[in-house]
């Protein structure tokens, strides 16, 4: 439990520019990946959580600016690294996995070619080393016959073979942290099964840690060993797995959790929803951003945002109900 | 004639797309079998579901109901008339009483109109007059959540699950008998997406409504089904009650669709079917059972032999030779 960190974020805060004025897209978030972990962040878009793992990356876009906090890999401290120092981390130390790999792979390379490229930057391997690397790499992420594969071109490929290709890349190099931005959002039911099997014996076999971004909680039940839930740029709520669903302390993981029909279990004739809409960066609720669709809400949710309380071993929700509760 | 119970009937619906090439595009080099001889009925007030991953042909299918597509084979009853059969017209007339929900339902908005005049924009094109129209708007608004004042303003002042009501509004407006709902939650956060859900299935209550809900979301199915038809690759390989196909599959495919959806809660033990591959590609449509390719059960005569829709009693009826009932 005490093992130090491989991934450590403190008070992180990422501001936007845009025409319609500045926003936080990230406030005051702070967490830990341990190694050989899976940390599962789950949110709605807007909630932050790929905003966080870009600024972890420092690959936010020009019109975004990290105006607080820390980020230590392992004992580095990422902030002051230079864009070349940070590139050598990229890849090496933490690799990243996106939802549409269409997007990652360029249309006009071969799939050989962009799994050596890494390689040979990277690691400066010979081509002839890369290239037997590669044709490894890709029968690790269990591309059937990686030799012929190694001269496709990207659109002769099944969107599920297209993100194997995108592990086998991020995994080039070696990395000891895959962060995994909703990795299996835009496939097939089954093509999302064995994607995510995929990944967890890998993460097994290579001992690396994982930083799996999704708005999915059955994915999150599934492949986490922690999870953090976001809303509206914070965190409300960090948790073990199992407590995360057996006593969710976030009125908003709450209810996430009911609004998911059963599969097995009797149906409800009405589902019970989370009413209201997902709230606006510009026009953020005071107090807790919840309070306009919290069930519980009083009058203290509009004025005082809410700090963490403890509610078990590695459990913490930042909701009033349990800071009345215990003080 | 006393009216039918069955408000659609579709029988052996096809549309095949044939695959063009050369520099003029004017050699047919193939053919997109995506829907593939389709039959089955809806009754007045009941919610068939189309389940399968992309390409299965299930929007195909939805829009071939509505004749907003030709079918190349096939025949559509709707009410007992034969659609295919209508002129321009009478096609116009019955059109009024099918209506559909689109996944993105923004993407049909005209930005410069407000919600009032998209919602009314249906019932002008029908004929009716400026105050019909208007008294008609006043009543829907309420009807999907809406607020009155809401009539005056744009498309993008509104949320993603609010624009959804605008387009179930669009729909209703002409009080039709029938909705196809394509993917209609699909594009929501996951916190909105029991609200329109919840919508629809009370607009159905309360109108007596006929849907058919396309969708890949096997919770959500369960929830508003009373029947699923489950398609691969052009073909409904099962078709049940919703109890039965949830407890009792028997098509492979629909056991390994069921056992890919991610657990409700961690630690839950569910049998894994071992899925293999990918989906083949409608272009190339494998002999004899389509699935053969990727079934784990596959015995010599599924690569020869095209299975029909076994009846297993009850309305349950299974494409799989594994099923096939004794002569």
């Amino acid at each position: 439990m005490d093992e130090a960190p491989l991934l450590s974020v403190r008070d992180l805060t990422v501001a936007f520019d845009t025409r319609r004025g500045s926003f936080e897209a990230v406030s005051g978030v702070s967490f830990d990946v341990r190694p050989g972990r899976t940390l599962g962040v789950v949110g709605e878009s807007g909630s932050g959580k790929s905003v966080t793992a870009m600024a972890v990356m420092r690959l936010l876009p020009d019109s975004a600016r990290v105006t607080a906090g820390q980020v230590h890999f392992g004992a580095r401290d990422l902030g002051p690294l230079t864009d070349r120092q940070m590139q050598s981390i990229r890849g090496r130390g933490i690799a990243m996995v996106f939802q549409d790999p269409m997007a990652s792979l360029n249309p006009i390379l071969t799939i050989g070619w962009q799994v050596m490229e890494p390689l040979m930057l990277q690691l400066g391997l010979g081509r002839r080393a890369a290239r037997a690397r590669a044709q490894e790499l890709l029968s690790l992420v269990r591309i059937p016959s990686p030799a012929e594969i190694m001269h496709a071109y990207p659109h002769e490929l099944s969107g599920g073979m297209r993100q194997r290709v995108m592990i086998a890349i991020a995994l080039s190099c070696g990395p000891k942290l895959l962060i995994a931005d909703e990795p299996t959002t835009a496939l097939d039911v089954t093509t999302q099964a064995q994607i995510l099997e995929l990944l967890r014996d890998l993460q097994q076999r290579l001992d690396m840690s994982v930083l799996l971004i999704t708005h999915d909680l059955g994915v999150v039940a599934e492949f986490a060993d922690e999870v953090l839930v976001m809303y509206a740029g914070r965190i409300v709520e960090r948790s073990p797995v199992m407590a995360l669903f057996d006593r969710p302390g976030h009125p908003y993981t709450e209810g996430l959790l009911r609004s998911m029909p059963p599969l097995e279990d009797e149906d409800p004739e009405t589902l019970p929803a989370i009413e209201g809409n997902v709230a606006s960066p510009f026009a953020l609720p005071t107090g807790c951003a919840f309070h306009p669709r919290c069930p519980y809400a009083w009058d203290d949710c509009t004025r005082v945002l809410p700090p963490f309380s403890p509610l078990g071993e590695g459990h913490d929700a930042a909701c009033l109900r349990h800071g009345a509760l215990t003080a | 004639m006393t009216a039918p119970a069955n408000l659609i009937r579709a029988d052996f619906l096809a549309k095949h797309y044939p695959v063009l090439s050369g520099a003029f595009r004017k050699r047919v080099t193939g053919t997109v079998r995506a829907v593939d001889g389709v039959s089955f009925t809806i009754a007045r007030g009941e919610t068939l579901a189309l389940v399968g991953e992309s390409g299965c042909g299930k929007s195909t299918t939805g829009r071939l109901l509505m004749r907003l597509v030709e079918p190349t084979a096939g025949t559509v009853r709707f009410d007992n008339i034969e659609i295919s059969e209508l002129d321009a017209r009478q096609l116009r007339a019955v059109r009024r009483r099918m209506q559909l929900v689109f996944q993105d339902a923004s993407s049909a908005f005209n930005p410069r109109m407000t919600v009032g005049a998209l919602i009314a924009e249906p019932m002008d094109l029908a004929g009716l007059s400026a105050d019909q129209c208007r008294a008609r708007v006043d009543e829907l608004l309420p009807l999907v959540g809406l607020a009155a004042e809401h009539a005056g303003r744009y498309p993008h002042e509104f949320s993603g699950g609010q624009r959804q009501r605008i387009g179930i509004a669009r729909a209703l407006a002409l009080r039709p008998d029938f909705v196809v709902c394509d993917e209609p939650v699909s594009a929501l956060d996951v916190s909105v997406q029991a609200q329109v859900v919840n919508l629809l299935t009370g607009l159905q209550r309360e109108f007596g409504l006929t849907y058919l809900f396309i969708s890949h979301d096997l919770r959500i199915v369960r929830h508003v089904a009373d029947r699923v038809a489950v398609m691969y690759l052009g073909r409904i390989v099962e078709i049940a009650d919703k109890a039965t196909l949830y407890r009792k599959p028997q098509h492979p495919y629909t056991r390994a669709l069921l056992s890919a959806v991610p657990a409700h809660r961690p630690g839950t033990v569910r049998a894994r079917t071992e899925v293999v591959g990918e989906v083949a590609s409608a272009r190339a449509v494998p002999p004899g059972c389509r699935y053969h390719t990727r079934c784990p059960y596959v015995m010599p005569v599924c690569r020869v032999d095209d299975p029909e829709l076994f009846d297993l009693g009850g309305g349950h009826r299974s494409a799989c030779h594994l099923v096939r009932p004794l002569q």
